[in-house]
């Protein structure tokens, strides 16, 4: 059974869940619960749901040394950018422990932050920066596209014993959609199959992911059936099952809103061609934001981005190349 | 007030000094007496083990310890088997990582030394984050937060200690203020030394105690990091204790690519500032054999027990390093476990 | 403080009527400081800015209609519309620039201020913030290595008693960020920042030392942010402050001028801004390929 919900209460919904289910889960972060009335605060009471300063650096090792101590915090960081400022706690010090100590700390926090606001944020508040957290070992990275996908995976995220990055679309936050009642988990490294099609395979990321199905119908009409992939966790990567779908349709088209290099599309664009070129048609096809920092003015800056008709032209050209026998 | 120190405390104290700069030393001489078996960057704890000792004697054996880099003295005084610890440094299997950590990285849960981070000053929210969990956890439990004067500049410093003000947090920081930070002294890098101020006052901002102690005498830092482990259990909040020692030996040993045979070089004092009178007159001071003095002279134990005490230690040591070398290197394969919990 | 309170007033029906975008951050209530500071400094000292910083740049000598145009995203804007209201620069006056990042321009300040000490001239470094990046620990750093250099930058804290949606006693314990630094060999002073004149006396004061050769400095302005944190919020956090008290603290009124002229001259500038803001065209696509690495 399920109810509607708008995809911010649904990662809601998840957390306070979890909080309910679990007395060592934790809330803190910069703006939240500073007034009575707050239901976080209400519910949970003030040693378990704290407001901070600004200081990520603090706020992040704080939960990596709650954690040390058998607890499990969420923390609230609003955009990915602000974990920059902290990127020695994310990076260098949560995934590491449980390694560097043989096994025995675990680092069980999230870190929850929205990404991708593009509407005249601008430079600084904008990025699509996941890339960035894949391929760190120890730290695993959720992107939910969908409303259930943000309550299941939130789950997955507080229950899982590793630091999980959680990236939340800005633009995805009022997007409504029917969540699963109760107790929900998605696993982590779990990839879902959006739409099946048998002549290309498009793999999207976050909110792009409605962007390549929207692609698809417009496709469709022309007589090209796509397959299309929404990863749900960039790290660990689900290679299986988009490997199994370009097996299938022999073209990878790869939709992604970070930048060329510091995309999750090249990391799935070098897994394919490593570990699929047997099944590959025509190369593989990236579609990213341009190399430039996020501009200010609305034309420019949806120059830069991927949208709908930059997606159905590159699948257009991947299924009418072919590579030479 | 912290309770005073009866004979059995005293002697206690004066042997974990002495187990302390015994394995230090010890495994200074692995580098000269078993090239290529420590590998990378190891520090140690001479000149800080009163520091050490005092503050760690204040301790419940629940509370929690935090530290740099700088980190073997610590869960020696904690109980923490030698053994595992030299094959820790030593890269083996049955080191107390499993060889995963290393000299910088030294763990051990059971005895509350949480989990050691090798970038300054990060480790210090992490133990913020553990008196977080000791204050709600409700169990009385404290904190100390160990860190060099150097990591005092890191803004991890600043923001760790205002939250920590803000929710009244059961912490002590302890700084061990050895007046450089490799190779640079403090008053080149910090505006409170360069004025000749002591850095307890950095304090004033966070609405806390700030305390300046002479950390080569035990008693007195027992007596200070008590009085603030006491303030920290009784709900009023964190303290910051800057420990003056002197580190005897040098920062660490030298950075080499592979290939070159690494070694302990003398102190900076000598080698960068040219001022071996320094080095000399601490080590004229040097707190271990001070504290032995003081023990005997003042007839709380007999020279005969110091230095049954001290062969004792010896013996240990030793065993130590015979435990390490014979403890074997782990499979390769294993470099892929605790990836993930 | 006319030109700035009419541009803010401006800007704000803009946001509203959709044709500014993005997170804007009006200083309705901070022109005495901006004034006060900005207007004693010359081209060549250089000022950064935080995201509230249109009242700085204007006060800098930014002109409104590029700042305007900017906030439109137009050609003619200050950054050509790349950058928008959280990243303008202005090089040609010496301001280095807004940031989004609470407290990142801090640092900034100090390059420039050693750039000045190192050229011996006596240009100074001049850097705005909130309280609320006091806690941040890129302050402090740059705090320390500031007084260790003893460099000729002021820091000038606008303390509003909020940051974004939480007052200060969420952040810290301690009430003054003066006391902040307190510890550091600093010289430092709190004024009320309602009071143009006492701001532009007390400024001047730490200009002419650090002409001299001396800082850094902190000036703490005790102001009052008029409106919410950015425009559009509901500010369910704070109650509202009565028109009577707001002409308490109104630096404007506070300043007791009763002449009209310069509110309308302020306001037919602002209008003219508009009009030449309007006229200007968006950016062609090719100036982002342009830009992203120095030639």
């Amino acid at each position: 059974m399920a109810h509607e919900l708008p995809y911010i209460a649904a990662i809601e919904e998840a957390i306070r869940e979890e909080m309910e289910r679990d007395p060592t889960v934790l809330y803190f972060g910069q703006n939240i619960a500073t007034h009575e009335n707050d239901p976080f605060l209400k519910q949970f009471g003030a040693d378990r749901v704290r407001v901070t300063p600004i200081s990520e650096t603090a706020e992040i090792g704080m939960a990596v040394g709650a954690a040390f101590a058998g607890y499990r915090p969420v923390v609230e960081l609003y955009m990915a950018e602000f974990m920059l400022v902290a990127m020695d706690q994310v990076v260098n010090e949560a995934p590491r422990f449980h390694y560097m100590s043989g096994g025995q700390v675990k680092v069980p926090i999230v870190l929850k932050a929205g990404y991708g606001f593009t509407a005249g944020w601008a430079g600084q508040h904008t990025g699509s920066i996941y890339g960035m957290f894949m391929g760190v070992p120890g730290l695993k990275v959720a992107v939910p596209s969908t409303a259930d996908d943000a309550k299941g995976l939130m789950t997955a995220a507080i229950r899982d014993d590793n630091p999980v990055v959680y990236f939340h679309h800005y633009l995805l936050t009022l997007e409504h959609g029917d969540v699963t009642d109760g107790e929900h988990v998605v696993p982590l490294g779990q990839a879902a199959v959006r739409r099946e099609g048998g002549d290309v395979t498009i793999v999207a990321i976050g909110w792009l992911v409605g962007k390549a199905l929207a692609a698809a119908e417009e496709l469709a009409a022309a007589g090209i059936e796509a397959e299309v992939i929404d990863p749900r966790t960039l790290a660990p990567l689900d290679t299986e099952t988009i490997l199994r779908s370009v097996e299938k349709t022999g073209r990878l088209v790869v939709v992604d809103q970070s930048t060329r290099h510091g995309s999750a599309a090249a990391v799935i664009a070098a897994e394919v061609a490593s570990e699929g070129f047997g099944s590959l048609k025509a190369p593989v096809k990236l579609v990213t934001a341009l190399d430039a920092t996020i501009p200010y003015s609305e034309p420019m800056e949806g120059y830069l981005l991927p949208d709908e008709t930059k997606i159905a032209a590159a699948v257009r050209e991947a299924v009418a190349e072919a590579v030479s026998a | 007030m912290p309770e005073p120190l009866d004979t059995q405390r005293l002697t206690w104290m004066l042997t974990q000094m002495l187990r302390i700069r015994e394995f230090e030393e010890r495994v200074k001489r692995t580098f000269e007496e078993h090239p290529g078996v420590i590998r990378g960057h190891t520090h140690l704890a001479d000149g800080a083990e009163a520091s050490i000792v005092g503050a760690l004697a204040a301790l419940r054996p629940d509370d929690h310890v935090l530290t740099t880099y700088r980190c073997h003295g610590y869960p020696l005084a904690l109980g923490t088997d030698p053994n595992a610890m030299m094959a820790e440094i030593y890269g083996r299997s049955d080191g107390l990582c499993g060889g995963y950590g290393g000299s910088m990285h030294l763990t051990d849960t059971a005895r509350g030394f949480l989990g050691t981070s090798g970038i300054v000053g990060q480790g210090i929210p992490h133990a913020v984050g553990a008196a977080y969990a000791a204050q709600i956890s409700g169990r009385g439990q404290v904190v100390l937060s160990f860190f060099g004067d150097g990591a005092s500049k890191q803004g991890a410093f600043h923001e760790s200690l205002n939250i920590a003000s803000l929710w009244k947090l059961p912490v002590v920081f302890v700084m061990e203020n050895n007046n450089y930070n490799v190779v640079t002294r403090t008053e080149q890098e910090d505006a409170n030394a360069a004025a000749g101020e002591p850095l307890a006052v950095k304090a004033t901002a966070y609405s806390m105690p700030g305390t300046t102690v002479d950390g080569g005498d035990p008693v007195a830092v027992y007596e200070t990091v008590g009085a603030a482990v006491d303030r920290a259990r009784s709900g009023e909040g964190p303290t910051l204790v800057e420990s003056l020692v002197y580190r005897l030996c040098a920062h660490g040993n030298i950075i080499a690519p592979p290939g070159i045979p690494l070694h302990f070089p003398e102190h900076e004092a000598i080698t960068v500032f040219g001022n071996a009178e320094e080095y000399e007159a601490a080590k004229r001071g040097d707190p271990v054999p001070r504290f032995r003095g003081r023990l005997v002279s003042d007839g709380t134990i007999s020279a005969e027990e110091a230095d049954a005490i001290a062969e004792q230690v010896q013996a240990e040591m030793q065993g130590a390093v015979d435990f390490g070398l014979k403890s074997p290197f782990p499979a390769p394969e294993a470099a892929v476990n605790f990836v993930y919990a | 403080m006319w030109r700035i309170r009419a541009f803010e007033e401006r800007v704000g029906e803009l946001t509203r009527a959709n044709e500014v975008h993005g997170l804007v951050h009006l200083s309705i209530g901070g022109e005495g400081v901006a004034v006060g500071v900005c207007g004693a400094l010359r081209d060549d000292d250089v000022v950064y800015s935080g995201h509230r910083a249109h009242g700085h740049a204007i006060a800098k000598g930014a002109p409104p209609a590029a700042v305007l145009a900017e906030l439109m995203g137009r050609e003619g804007g200050l950054c050509h519309g790349l950058g928008g209201s959280m990243h303008l620069v202005d090089v040609e006056h010496g301001f280095f620039g807004a940031t989004g990042v609470v407290g990142g321009n801090v640092p900034l300040a100090l390059g420039s201020a050693l750039a000045a000490r190192l050229a011996g001239g006596d240009n100074v470094a001049v850097v705005f913030f909130g309280d609320g990046a006091v806690q941040g620990g890129i302050f402090v750093e740059s705090v320390n290595i500031a007084a260790l250099w003893a460099l000729p930058v002021i820091l000038v804290c606008e303390n509003n008693g909020f940051a974004e949606f939480t007052p200060r006693s969420a952040h810290t314990t301690v009430e003054r960020v003066s006391d902040v630094v307190a510890p550091y060999p600093i010289e430092r002073l709190t004024v009320d920042g309602g009071d143009v004149r006492a701001v532009r006396v007390a400024f001047s004061q730490f200009l002419d030392a650090a002409r001299a050769g001396g800082g850094p400095m902190l000036l703490e302005c005790l102001t009052h942010r008029f409106g919410g944190h950015y425009e559009g919020d509901a500010q369910q956090y704070r109650e509202r402050l009565a028109a009577d008290e707001w002409r308490r603290v109104d630096p404007i009124a506070r300043l007791g001028i009763a002449d009209h002229g310069v509110e309308l001259e302020a306001r037919d500038e602002i209008d003219e801004a508009e009009r030449v803001a309007r006229a200007s065209p968006f950016p062609d696509a090719s100036l982002m390929e342009r830009l992203v690495y120095a030639p």
